[in-house]
């Protein structure tokens, strides 16, 4: 069961009241990122970027190592007279590996945890939700008698329309 | 507390420090060389370092303008009042201007009319690099700035006297003069660093040293910034500055020390990478002669910020922000240091007749007529010169680091007299309010 807002005010205030009514909200949907959404949610914040980090960093030492491994044991040739080991050299390869494996890392990472990719199909509430309306859902699967309390919450935090959707 | 006062507390103890400093040097002035080489290259080294901070502070508040920019606004009078130092940063610089009038410092190389005679280097740049040029660069492009720092100022205090919120005096003067200010700063800062800081080695040039330099007072604006702000908090000014002000100013610190390594490295690369005597000379002395600060300069500037600054919660606590940015201020000081000591010192090196004397320069000049190889056999006579640890040469001693505190309170009590004249939060700014509620997480 869902309701859809005019307003991201509206729904603000909404979530805060359904947080303090303890009552277990499904997820919010909204056109663009609402500021100070998450903490009202409860979210804890994200991990993704101590992932990019590790990432990150695992790049960094491929990227030094395998230039080690070449230029001094697999095959060594002398550029402009520099030595086998020219660390000045390696940098610039070695910050472009760290920020490739970081990005790519991280975005293979966010898709996996949050279950996006090729071939997935998301069930949308509504498609205005992509476009001006704000959607605050409950998962009443399981909850018979809830159903018309929360349809009284929904009407009485302003939704502009409650429909219920099996998806 | 809308209205700073400028206690007289704190007035003493920034006159205290300023004394210090003028001990510092006095006593570094009886205790030096007969060129006094380390008396002048202190000042000089402290006058641009200071200088620099002004400037950046007007540079920085007009592309905020340009930009527009909103975050800033609420402690836009701290960069204002930095701005106003630069009239006496004018006067620091226009002491070393006078010396080199009156031949008391050999700071410069290409002063030194003989050596110019007899170097075809120094003569093919003096045309630029000569007494009168740096004299009027330094005293326009100081003045340039100077008048644009007051321009924006009283346009800022003009705003303030509207009855209520009006875009006009923004829209029509602020953004138009600082839209001015921009390309002139761009251009003049590079010219004034190659006059001032490059012109130490005159014979090296290197096209990125300007850009580098910028960015290192760049990071010491911001960090002095952080540092004024968690001063001014913890007196109970500024109560509409948030962690979030703090993190906006972390991510720029961050960001431009990584920044500053960048330019450092591309500059130290491609002269790694090109290894020509007449430029890889620069970094053989430094590291050679100075190993230490060689390194610790990078360690320092770079890997301090980074990790320390990598995570969002060190940007918004005022304990890890204060601590970053003393380290900060340090470090590029010593970059600086780092700029300007080992040119001084040789060409002190020069002046005393050690290594090259000017009467090998004019043979060789000779037989190898306007050619660079001149220059090579120059820079190998250097390189055999294995320079002996020498305070306030090969590394900063004390008298040089009372000569930094009392500059500091040189800058801070100017700064914070002007802070003084007008209320801290600009209440008519269009962008105050976007100011006054940001939130960046």
């Amino acid at each position: 069961m869902f309701g859809l807002y005019d307003d991201e005010e509206i729904l603000l205030k909404a979530v805060k009241e359904a947080r303090d009514k303890h009552l277990d909200i499904d997820n919010v949907y909204s056109p663009f990122p609402i500021h100070g959404l998450d903490p009202l949610l409860g979210l804890s914040e994200s991990r993704l970027h101590q992932a990019g980090f590790v990432y990150g960093a695992i790049g960094t030492l491929t990227a030094f190592l395998f230039m080690t491994w070449v230029f001094t044991r697999d095959w060594p040739i002398i550029f402009g007279g520099k030595p086998y080991w020219s660390v000045p050299a390696f940098i610039p390869i070695t910050f472009e590996l760290t920020v490739l494996f970081a990005s790519i890392g991280m975005v293979v990472t966010f898709y996996a945890v949050n279950g996006q990719g090729p071939g997935v199909t998301n069930p949308v509430l509504d498609d205005r939700i992509t476009d001006d309306k704000f959607c605050l859902s409950f998962d009443v699967t399981d909850s018979d008698e809830g159903v018309d309390s929360l349809k009284a919450f929904l009407k009485e935090s302003g939704a502009s329309e409650i429909r219920t959707k099996e998806i | 507390m809308n209205q700073f006062t400028f206690e007289n507390r704190e007035r003493t103890i920034l006159i205290a420090f300023m004394i210090l400093g003028v001990v510092c040097l006095g006593v570094t002035y009886l205790v030096d060389d007969a060129y006094h080489t380390r008396f002048w290259s202190n000042f000089l080294h402290n006058s641009v370092f200071v200088t620099g901070i002004g400037f950046l502070a007007l540079f920085f508040l007009c592309a905020s303008i340009i930009a527009f920019s909103g975050w800033h606004v609420v402690f836009k009078r701290v960069w204002e009042a930095y701005s106003q130092f630069i009239i006496v940063g004018l006067g620091l610089m226009i002491v070393v201007v006078a010396g080199l009038w009156m031949h008391s410092h050999h700071l410069y190389h290409w002063a030194d009319p003989t050596a110019v005679e007899s170097d075809p280097i120094l003569k093919h740049k003096s045309s630029f690099l000569n007494p009168m040029t740096y004299t009027l660069m330094t005293i326009l492009i100081v003045g340039v700035w100077y008048f644009f720092a007051r321009k924006i100022r009283s346009l800022s205090l003009e705003e303030e006297e509207v009855s209520k919120f009006d875009f006009e005096i923004h829209k029509k003067k602020t953004r138009v003069w600082a839209a001015i200010f921009l390309p002139l700063a761009g251009f003049s800062s590079a010219a004034v660093i190659w006059q001032w800081v490059m012109s130490v080695d005159a014979h090296w040039y290197s096209t990125l040293f300007a850009w580098y330099c910028t960015i290192s007072w760049f990071v010491t604006m911001l960090c002095v910034t952080v540092l004024t702000l968690i001063y001014l908090k913890g007196k109970g000014y500024y109560e509409q500055v948030t962690p979030d002000h703090l993190h906006d100013l972390g991510k720029y610190i961050f960001g431009f020390s990584i920044f500053w390594t960048y330019l450092w490295f591309s500059q130290y690369m491609l002269i790694w990478y090109g290894n020509i005597g007449e430029e890889t000379i620069y970094f053989k002395m430094r590291r050679e002669d100075y190993p230490v600060i060689f390194y610790a300069n990078l360690v320092i500037n770079f890997v301090l910020p980074f990790f320390i600054l990598l995570r969002n919660d060190t940007k918004r606590k005022t304990g890890s922000m204060a601590f970053i940015s003393v380290v900060l201020i340090l470090g590029h000081w010593l970059d600086y240091f780092l700029m300007i000591k080992p040119g001084v010192m040789h060409t002190l090196h020069e002046m005393s007749g050690h290594g090259h004397s000017s009467a090998d320069h004019a043979e060789e000049a000779h037989h190898t007529a306007a050619d660079v190889s001149g220059h090579a056999g120059d820079a190998a006579a250097h390189g055999d010169q294995v320079a002996e640890a020498l305070v306030g040469f090969t590394y900063p001693g004390l008298l040089e680091l009372g000569t930094f505190l009392g500059f500091a309170a040189l800058f801070a009590y100017i700064f914070l007299n002007h802070l003084s004249k007008a209320p801290l939060v600009p209440e008519r700014d269009p962008y105050i309010d976007e100011s006054l509620h940001h939130h960046v997480v």
